[in-house]
């Protein structure tokens, strides 16, 4: 703006005063003014640059010539009630402007001073329209942040979530199924990938511990099939039936019976140790506890009342898991056999079926003497029996082994009133849980 | 009536042959799917026997096989696999059987029986069994001994009608628990022999001739003559 200013005061000086003077000066005061970008047309008269003036006073502060709006009487009588530096812009205020002239003089040299005066009013204006667009377009960079930033994550946890549900499917179900891949070359795609190599890897083993433990079995059982068939036939043989021979056949009988007992340990224990490793393979149907466990009580009545026991059951009716048939009349009958072998004459059992949070409960409890303190915690393991069990230790684990394959729990502690407890849970059939459902609303209705 | 037997292991076959044979069965042996396919197609039989551990190849892929080439008789599967295969369901639901080793004779000579008799498909069902001097009316489920009514349970009922069924055969306590309460179970204890004595104590009272027989280490037999 000095700069300006000297210009003009360097045209001043050269330019002879006469006509031609003014319409320089304005010209060139028009051009200053026009370097303001974006100027703002105001006071009506639209042709007219408000915020520039030029103005030149005589030695005796009268008005000699005026470029601007207006007379330029106020101007001048803003110049003369302030005090404004030789060559240094000053700020000036006029009397019907809000802001504040920036107004440069320099004197010539008949005496007379050339000020020129600059409004900031655009710059301002340019400045504040400015930081509006930029606060606007802030916002509006934050907010397709946001956006993206929310549906990029949504997409991403959506796909997330659905391999999550996948995986847990797959923990529970079966070994086969996969979890979805989406193709793209991402986190979420490797995180995917990663998860189907270790299902491979997975079912890779669970499928060779089945062909060991099927090649196991096969090349037990086939000798058994065998050393039964003979002893069976030789039983049958009507040499044996001779009166005076009679007693020959009592050893073959024993060891049908003990082949029998061999099948049925080398049955249960590799079926704890497919469960063990969650590799239990099941062929599931809907099953009515209620119907299951009064027909077990029917089988095992007779037997119990024979060795002074009592058997009671205290269902609140039908309840239906989905599970593997021969695996839960096993489990059942194993806990039975348990209670056979192991309480005094005298003795109750009882059995208890009931719903407790969205699980079937199955309680089987007695006055007997309880578990044993020294095995009581170890009672679900393998081999584990009391000191006068005949058994071969794997009863508990089979239980613990069924409950658990079929998403389960088992527990199993002395009462405080004396006797034992066995407690099983299964989640209910999906079916069942509906008829729930609908049989609270109706009683809520 | 003629029967294929289909096994590999020699010792299970000689002791299946003899005692099918035994049972009145006319037996021809394969030990490997090929010999058996050849023989299938030649002869006819009336039933088959399977094992599914063949050395050639797997004992499904056979019936399959033989089923693909018109072999319409019923097939009894013979597995030394732990749990039953899923396709052996399939065929069991498709009007076959299976047994898992090892097996009682008895119960194998029980399902080949039951197996054909599904096949020729009997007429209708009679509403009295009568065995000896003992009768069973199905429809009141009443059960006589020499014209005197017994107390039966439902479930004794039940038990002493499968025992007519298969009055003059041996029964094994498998089949019992499988054809009464329809559970595969193998107590260790003798809940069956229970059942058992119990009911014979009805219906064999004092001064009648036993029917009930028990054979030991075998089963049951209900005497027919």
């Amino acid at each position: 703006m000095a700069g300006e200013v000297e210009v003009l005061g360097d045209v001043a000086a050269r330019t002879p005063k006469d006509a031609l003077y003014g319409r320089v000066v304005r010209e060139v005061a028009e051009l200053a003014g026009r370097e303001v970008p974006n100027k703002l047309q105001s006071n009506g008269d639209g042709a007219r640059n408000d915020s520039v003036f030029f103005l030149q006073a005589g030695p005796d502060d009268s008005l000699r010539l005026w470029v601007g709006t207006g007379t330029g009487e106020p101007n001048l009588r803003a110049i003369r009630s302030t005090q404004i530096a030789p060559d240094h812009p000053t700020d000036l205020r006029v009397s019907g402007f809000t802001i504040p002239f920036r107004v440069a003089s320099v004197r010539m040299q008949d005496g007379s001073r050339i000020y020129l005066g600059l409004s900031e009013r655009d710059e301002l204006r340019v400045l504040r329209s400015l930081r509006s667009r930029f606060f606007l377009l802030w916002l509006l960079i934050v907010l397709l942040g946001f956006l993206i930033v929310f549906f990029t994550t949504r997409r991403m946890l959506s796909h997330v979530r659905r391999i999550s549900e996948a995986a847990s499917r797959i923990g529970h179900s079966d070994i086969h199924t996969r979890v979805p891949t989406t193709g793209r070359n991402d986190e979420v795609a490797h995180l995917a990938l990663t998860l189907n190599g270790m299902l491979d890897r997975i079912e890779n083993s669970m499928h060779q511990l089945h062909s060991i433990t099927d090649s196991l079995a096969h090349d037990l059982r086939s000798p058994l099939t065998a050393i039964r068939g003979q002893l069976e036939m030789s039983l049958t043989d009507p040499r044996h039936a001779d009166p005076s021979l009679g007693e020959t056949s009592e050893p073959i009988v024993t060891a049908i019976e003990e082949l029998d007992r061999l099948t049925e340990f080398l049955n249960t224990s590799l079926d704890v140790a497919e469960a063990k490793a969650d590799a239990l393979r099941l062929t599931r149907t809907e099953i009515d506890l209620d119907d299951l466990l009064r027909s077990m009580v029917d089988l095992y009545e007779p037997c119990m009342s024979e060795r002074g026991l009592r058997i009671r059951l205290i269902s609140a009716g039908s309840l239906k898991i989905e599970a593997d048939a021969a695996l839960i009349h096993r489990m059942i009958a194993n806990l039975l056999d348990n209670e056979l072998k192991h309480l005094p004459a005298g003795c109750v059992v009882t059995s208890r079926l009931q719903l407790v949070d969205g699980h079937a409960e199955l309680i089987l409890e007695d006055n007997g003497p309880g578990f044993d303190t020294e095995i009581s915690a170890h009672l679900f393991e393998c081999r584990v029996k009391g000191k006068g069990s005949k058994g071969h230790g794997l009863g508990l684990a089979f239980v613990e082994a069924v409950a658990r394959t079929h998403s389960g729990t088992v527990e199993a502690l002395n009462r405080s009133q004396g006797g034992a407890m066995i407690q099983v849970r299964l989640p209910l059939s999906s079916g069942q849980k509906t008829e729930n459902a609908v049989s609270r609303l109706a009683t809520a209705n | 009536m003629r029967l294929l037997l289909v096994e590999d292991e020699i010792d299970i076959q000689n002791f299946l042959k003899s005692s099918l044979k035994e049972a009145g069965y006319f037996v021809d042996a394969a030990s490997d799917g090929r010999s058996a396919e050849q023989l299938a197609i030649e002869g006819e039989y009336d039933v088959l026997v399977v094992d599914l551990g063949l050395p050639d190849q797997d004992g499904i892929s056979l019936i399959l096989r033989l089923r693909q080439l018109g072999v319409t008789a019923p097939v009894l599967i013979l597995s030394a696999r732990r749990s039953v295969d899923d396709r052996v369901r399939g065929l069991e639901h498709g009007g076959d059987d299976y047994l898992t080793k090892p097996f009682a004779l008895a119960e194998l000579i029980a399902r080949l029986r039951n197996l054909l008799k599904r096949n020729s498909s009997s007429g209708g069902e009679a509403t009295k069994l009568r065995v000896l001097d003992l009768e069973l009316d199905l429809l009141r489920h009443e059960a006589f001994r020499s014209g005197h009514a017994l107390q039966l349970t439902p479930q004794e009922f039940t038990l002493l009608e499968y025992l007519c069924r298969n009055a003059g055969r041996v029964v094994t306590r498998s089949m019992i628990l499988d054809q009464v309460w329809g559970m595969r179970i193998q107590p260790d204890t003798n809940v069956v022999d229970v059942h058992i004595y119990r009911l014979r104590g009805k219906v064999d009272g004092k001064g009648q001739t036993p029917l009930i027989r028990t054979l030991r280490g075998v089963g049951y037999v209900l005497k027919d003559q």
